[in-house]
């Protein structure tokens, strides 16, 4: 059985606008997906939908469900929703519990609230913060980090939760090139198991880490399949326009990975000129 | 143990980091202290009320918080002082007046002058001694080891945590409708036109937070479990336990014999 189940999802804020539109999508445990798309393509929506914070208030489906191991969302207790998934958002300041004084406190407060051994709390968190690069702001005030920073900390936090999916929404937008790095590296090399959704609007970050892609258009999945296969979709050229698109063969070439999966390395220029042949197109200087 | 202040925030803007018995003492040990206080400034005479005033301040002076004592008493007590002494030393006329200096003042306005300053010295300089020696998140993980529900914890951390991000995104709410044309310079009625252009976004925003906010504390499993793990909680003893049990037994007694002596 698939860990989350989309099934035929509706949903839209207003009325006959649909933000998703007939969405089924089955994820398995340990799968690494991205779910890429331009402005508006309804990825915020879907991610919430997939990390359970969807529906609430008004906010109902009017067709369809989403499933973690079979029950819907809201047959799960507080705990176990907690230990599927976490979710981290967009906006950085928005991922603060706003319970805690220093970056330490935020990222062990998850543990914490699980009333989890101490031992067990602060190895979680050393880990985490290993993975997010924040040894050195443990004691700063977490309103008082800068956006990258913030979700550097938002991740660890949802981190340390252990969980056994973690759902990403342009996680690395903030980012500086090292952290963002650094962050890359880390979540590639991340032990099996933990699924990994990550929704961008950018291609390069998610090609790193994911194994699976969605493209997301106009509130349809319009592909699911590998890298290579995304790539040379005509909608991702036309979303995402071809520099990007060679951008991100070359960053995948420098990286010893090919799209589909890992390849012994080979040179750069022969990896952008064998994507420029997958696309039939000109590849700008 | 001292608790530094967390770099790059003003949260805790009275504590004063330090190592005084003071700051090692229970945070539970010092909210039961302060109680005791808040009790007797309204039952003690004048004079208790001043000297309990002038013991909690040489206590916060011994403590290494001399400077936010003086500062806070006098910012509060000077205006308050020049008020009740035109209210009641001159305009109320509580007879027994004599002259003092050509002003006619009642002896019996200055001393209630004095009974009212008194507990309110008295009521600050307690609350001053806690919130000088006591860290804001030394007193959630007091709370949290003592099995308090964590929605009050939370009660008390988030006004202080959230203020500074509320106040940023009322300046940019500000500095945006100011650059869309919004007259904020101009005369009262000009401003106070304008006062809905700059509270509505803020309210709405606020709103958006909090539901938001509950998302986020709903998905670190806040109140998953009845009971938080506290890392690093607060020393207690058993004397600081009995302590706290003989101040708030005291507490009655207190009202009691406050009650009596009047």
């Amino acid at each position: 059985m698939a860990l989350i189940e989309v099934d035929n999802l509706t949903f839209g804020y207003e009325p006959d606008a649909p933000v998703l539109d007939g969405i089924t999508l089955e994820i398995a445990e340990g799968e690494r997906i991205a779910i890429l798309g331009g402005n508006g393509s309804g990825k915020s929506t879907l991610a919430q939908w997939i990390a359970g914070w969807l529906p609430r208030g008004a906010h109902k489906a009017s067709q369809g469900e989403v499933r973690v191991n079979g029950t819907t969302w809201q047959g799960l207790d507080a705990r176990t929703r907690t230990e599927t998934v976490q979710f981290v958002g967009q906006v950085p300041m928005q991922q603060l519990s706003g319970f805690a004084f220093t970056v330490w406190d935020e990222i062990v407060f998850g543990p914490g609230n699980l009333g989890l051994p101490p031992d067990e709390i602060v190895a979680r968190a050393e880990r985490a913060v290993a993975m997010c690069n924040l040894a050195h702001l443990l004691e700063r005030d977490p309103f008082s980090l800068s956006g990258g920073e913030q979700q550097r900390l938002s991740i660890a936090a949802a981190l340390a939760m252990q969980p056994r999916a973690l759902v990403l929404d342009e996680p690395t937008g903030n980012f500086d090139p090292e952290s963002r790095d650094i962050l890359l590296a880390q979540m590639a090399d991340l032990p099996g198991g933990l699924t990994t959704i990550w929704c961008d609007v950018a291609l390069g970050p998610p090609l790193v880490v994911a194994d699976r892609f969605l493209l997301l258009d106009e509130a349809r999945i319009v592909f699911d399949g590998d890298a290579r296969a995304f790539l040379a979709h005509p909608r991702t050229r036309d979303i995402f326009g071809l520099p990007a698109v060679a951008e991100v063969a070359a960053l995948l070439a420098k990286a010893g990975r090919w799209p589909g999966g890992i390849l012994p390395p080979f040179d750069l220029d022969e990896a952008v000129a064998a994507f420029g042949a997958v696309m039939e197109g000109t590849i700008p200087a | 143990m001292a608790v530094a202040r967390p770099s790059g925030s003003d949260h805790a803007l009275l504590y004063v980091p330090g190592t005084s018995w003071l700051h090692r003492l229970n945070p539970m040990t010092k909210l039961v202290a302060v109680l005791w206080i808040a009790v007797a400034a309204f039952v003690l005479p004048t004079a208790g009320t001043i000297a309990l005033a002038g013991l909690a301040a040489a206590t916060g002076i011994l403590a290494g918080a001399g400077k936010v004592f003086a500062r806070r008493l006098a910012f509060t007590l000077t205006p308050l002082t020049v008020a009740l002494f035109v209210v009641h030393g001159l305009l109320v006329g509580h007879g027994n007046q004599t002259d003092w200096f050509g002003l006619t003042v009642s002896r019996d306005g200055i001393a209630f002058m004095f009974h009212i300053l008194g507990r309110i010295a008295a009521l600050l300089a307690g609350s001053l001694l806690f919130v000088t020696t006591t860290h804001p998140a030394r007193l959630l993980k007091a709370l949290d080891s003592k099995g308090f529900p964590p929605g009050m914890a939370y009660l008390i951390a988030s006004p202080l945590l959230l203020l500074d991000p509320f106040t940023t995104r009322a300046r940019a709410i500000r500095e945006a409708q100011s650059a869309r044309g919004l007259d904020l310079n101009g005369s009262l009625m000009t401003r106070i036109r304008a006062f809905p252009a700059l509270l509505m976004p803020l309210i709405t925003l606020a709103l958006a937070d909090i539901d938001h906010r509950a998302q986020v504390l709903d998905g670190r499993g806040f109140r998953a479990v009845p009971r938080r793990t506290v890392l690093d909680p607060p020393p207690d003893s058993p004397a600081q336990l009995w302590a706290r049990r003989l101040i708030l037994i005291s507490i009655p007694f207190q009202i009691a014999g406050g009650l009596l002596w009047r």
